[in-house]
């Protein structure tokens, strides 16, 4: 029992804050993944420029949660300029030439942060302090924080998509771009938009967990991997498989730390990652047949 | 029907004759004779990785594990003082088959963007093994390898050797990579990348010929990786990261799929391109990032297609 609080549950709850910020990240993948057929490599960069983007507004506005609705803004403008220059042109060609660009992109944001922002580790202050005595234990404030704001996050992204207009159409045209566009709706707008929301969730997913982790330019090689398994294991291209996905593997991670170390822990969760793909690789909640 | 562009008789041997001069060249200092050790090898590597992008239809993202797995392998050896280059060759090619065995065999039998990431997570293992045991020396790697030896008592010690030992490593693989795209076989993976279910009703074991070409792909790669240990007298787990890996198909993209010849100039290109631009600028891989944008938005056929291209229209 007592190990049971002392140890399971703390590790059990940092899985679910950690999930549900992974959840946040691959949203963003599996939608753009959905929509422009595009493996975006660069969206671990986004996630960086997040958390730059964050220490940069805070030490103008010394408000985290100023910057916490600036910055993925002005990430989400980023993202949509990227959009029409790069991704624009090649929509009709092989998902690889995709992948390549994207590969490209990211090379080009991660240099640019390290000579905007240096190479050093940064850490950002935690702006909710304190602890809370909480079923036996006390777990800080700034986690379940995290916790709360990513879910009702992942909340209203899923009623965005069910319930309003604009979601039903992003929807559509992950379905069929060809039959909304004869419909009549403007569908390069649509892509756009939503490669900006993506590369939005990306940046408050860079920002929110910026406070636990170090914000450093490399800080999106090792997420993107970790989002990029989350993606294939929910089934690519369906977001609820992906929020599971995320919360699967996020306390898988932080269970396995208790008996593995952490190289070992990496390598479990590639194992699985191998098992998923070969036998199932269509994941939890993927359609059949796509792109197989 | 090979889809590639033939290039004429006489181009290839032309250009192996040049590279077989290119010593002679006033301007060759030490520094440059390794540069060009190293723009070779990576020439190959994308030539050996476009047989299975270009010809196969399937991307690779870890080759960076067959390269590292073989300049370790050749690394053990020297270590221990095996100092015969055939052993260290052969060792590596033992190696990186047993391995690229398990993994083409799994990885074949998925295609598109599931067979890049099975290879990736695959060369991710590789790489944190290496990266985070103390087995192989951690991120240190193993360093300050004694030369090698070609044949007992002559040792591959000046860079003039070592540049004529890449130059015969690019030769026999280029010759390899033609007999299989000219053979039956390669007549296979083009019509596996063309439509891969009618292969199959025609009668093809389509996994077995895809097992084939990652095979004969990663071990001309892993030949490459041991090489290039004993260029540089160390292996490091940072030659197997992924973004290594994505090096490799960017330089396969520069030079032009499915074309051999393509990817050599992609990967020479490559090379020389980080190495000029890193001397001037610390932000070459912007430089690079850039020139890969602009690649796939404005001649996604590459350097060679572009060529080729332009001849066919003339």
């Amino acid at each position: 029992m007592d190990y049971l609080v002392a140890t399971l549950l703390p590790q059990l709850l940092h899985g679910l804050v950690f999930g549900a910020a992974l959840g946040l990240l691959a949203l963003g993948l599996t939608v753009i993944f959905g929509l422009l057929g595009v493996m975006n490599f660069a969206h671990g960069e986004l996630y960086m420029l997040g958390a730059y983007a964050g220490i940069a507004l805070i030490s103008v506005t010394h408000s985290f949660w100023i910057a916490l609705v600036l910055a993925p803004l002005a990430v989400g403008v980023v993202g949509a300029i990227t959009e029409v220059a790069t991704l624009r042109p090649i929509y009709r060609r092989e998902p690889l030439y995709g992948l390549i660009l994207t590969f490209g992109l990211a090379l080009v944001f991660r240099e640019g942060a390290r000579q905007i922002w240096g190479g050093d580790m940064r850490r950002i202050a935690t702006p909710v302090r304190g602890s809370t005595p909480l079923l036996g234990m006390t777990y800080p404030n700034y986690r379940l924080f995290l916790l709360a704001i990513s879910t009702v996050l992942l909340l209203a992204i899923w009623l965005f998509f069910t319930k309003t207009r604009a979601g039903v159409v992003v929807r559509a045209a992950v379905q069929d771009a060809q039959m909304l566009d004869a419909l009549g709706v403007n569908v390069p707008r649509v892509f756009t938009l939503t490669f900006a929301g993506s590369a939005a969730l990306a940046a408050l997913a860079g920002l929110l967990l910026a406070p636990i982790f170090t914000v450093y330019p490399q800080m999106g090689v090792e997420m993107i991997l970790l989002a990029f398994i989350v993606v294939i294991l929910g089934g690519m291209g369906s977001m609820g498989g992906s929020v599971v996905a995320a919360f699967a593997i996020g306390i898988a991670q932080s269970l396995l730390t208790l008996w593995l170390n952490p190289q070992r822990v990496a390598i479990a969760i590639f194992a699985i990652m191998i098992f998923v793909l070969i036998v199932r690789p269509r994941g939890f909640f993927g359609r059949e047949g796509v792109l197989e | 029907m090979s889809s590639a562009p033939r290039t004429l008789p006489w181009g290839a041997p032309a250009a192996f004759a040049a590279l077989a001069l290119l010593p002679l060249a006033p301007f060759m200092s030490k520094y440059y004779l390794l540069l060009a050790f190293d723009a070779l090898v990576f020439g190959a590597i994308a030539m050996s990785l476009d047989l299975l992008m270009g010809y196969t239809g399937l991307v690779s993202f870890g080759h960076a594990a067959f390269y590292g797995l073989g300049a370790y392998a050749a690394a053990v050896l020297l270590e221990r003082g095996v100092l015969s280059l055939w052993a260290c060759l052969g060792f590596a090619l033992v190696v990186v088959g047993v391995y690229a065995f398990v993994v083409a065999y799994f990885a074949t039998t998925r295609r598109g963007i599931y067979f890049a990431l099975l290879t990736l997570i695959f060369a991710e293992v590789v790489y944190t093994f290496f990266r985070y045991t103390q087995t192989f020396g951690g991120s240190d790697g193993i360093q300050g390898l004694p030369e090698a030896m070609l044949l007992p008592g002559v040792p591959i010690d000046t860079p003039i050797k070592k540049y004529y030992l890449v130059l015969a490593y690019l030769i026999f693989g280029y010759v390899v990579c033609r007999l299989v795209v000219a053979s039956h076989f390669g007549r296979v993976l083009v019509a596996i990348r063309e439509n891969e279910d009618r292969a199959r009703f025609l009668g093809y074991n389509v996994p077995r010929y895809k097992m084939g070409a990652c095979m004969i792909s990663a071990l001309l790669t892993g030949l490459g990786g041991a090489l290039y240990a004993i260029r540089a007298s160390y292996a490091t787990p940072d030659l197997m990261l992924w973004t290594e890996s994505g090096e490799f198909i960017i330089s396969v993209m520069i030079g032009g799929l499915g074309t051999l010849a393509g990817p050599i100039v992609g990967g020479v290109f490559f090379t020389l391109l980080r190495d000029k631009v890193s001397s001037y600028v610390d932000w070459y891989f912007i430089v690079i990032g850039l020139v890969l944008v602009a690649i796939v938005l404005f001649m996604p056929r590459g350097l060679v297609g572009l060529r080729s291209a332009f001849r066919l229209r003339t």
